[in-house]
């Protein structure tokens, strides 16, 4: 393979750019916020701000390399979000990393005499505004914080920013399948899974 | 003595909230002040030049 071969490999979007915004990943909100202005590509005519998704395919790519770089159970998924629950626990699964999905009980990260303390080196949240218990405990703990970050989310204690959009059902799946199947990828892994698979049942 | 500086401030690590992680591109270490993670502010990869977060 030639140098202008693997440039090319490394340019080319994970899926084709229609399935993305098929899945609605570019989908933003009404809101948009300071820290995630560089992400946003324009405003429709209805007022919603709509994410580059070349940048969210990019970056798709370098949380999946960055998680990589940690031991698998290390890795603490976390998300609030009824929409999230299912696709980052098939995520949290697929790579053998630890999920906590729905409440997060304050202490986990921080509390040593709770039965359900856990010590993760990287946390990957879903929302920063609904997993704001997590983010906080990792902080106490000096834990790097990677967030999927909507256009109206603040990255204020966020190591690592997945611009995309964190509130729709089939977003969330695509993020976590397309994580998935890039982890398992770094690691030589071939793997059979959709993204049917990681879709939440409505 | 030497500290263990903010890649963005260079400021000491010395409070807690600073957190060190490898680069996401080369696996360099980054390492950010409480300050600076609480403020959002942009950090760069010295060996490759990643922006982040």
């Amino acid at each position: 393979m030639t140098g202008s071969d693997i440039e090319i490999e490394l340019c080319e979007p994970l899926v084709p750019v229609e399935e993305y915004l098929a899945a609605g990943v570019h989908i933003g909100t009404q809101q948009k916020s300071s820290d995630m202005k560089p992400h946003i590509y324009r405003v429709r005519g209805d007022g919603l701000y709509i994410l580059n998704v070349q940048g969210t395919d990019e970056r798709i790519k370098t949380v999946a390399q960055f998680l990589s770089n940690f031991e698998s159970p290390k890795v603490l998924v976390v998300t609030s979000r009824q929409y999230g629950q299912y696709p980052a626990k098939k995520f949290a699964d697929t790579i053998g990393g630890t999920a906590v999905i729905g409440r997060f009980i304050p202490g986990m990260l921080t509390n040593q005499s709770l039965s359900h303390y856990i010590e993760p080196d990287v946390v990957l949240v879903t929302d920063p505004i609904g997993d704001r218990q997590a983010i906080d405990e990792a902080v106490q703990c000096g834990i790097p914080v990677v967030a999927l970050c909507d256009t109206n989310n603040m990255t204020g204690y966020v190591d690592l920013v997945l611009p995309t959009n964190n509130k729709g059902r089939k977003s969330l799946s695509m993020v976590y399948y397309l994580l998935t199947r890039e982890m398992l990828r770094l690691r030589g892994v071939k793997t059979a899974l959709t993204i049917e698979d990681f879709e939440t049942e409505l | 003595m030497k500290f263990v500086q903010c890649t963005s401030c260079n400021a000491p690590l010395a409070e807690a909230g600073a957190t060190r992680f490898p680069c996401p591109k080369c696996g360099h270490e980054i390492r950010r002040c409480n300050r600076c993670r609480k403020q959002s502010v942009p950090y760069i990869c010295p060996q490759c030049g990643f922006r982040g977060p």
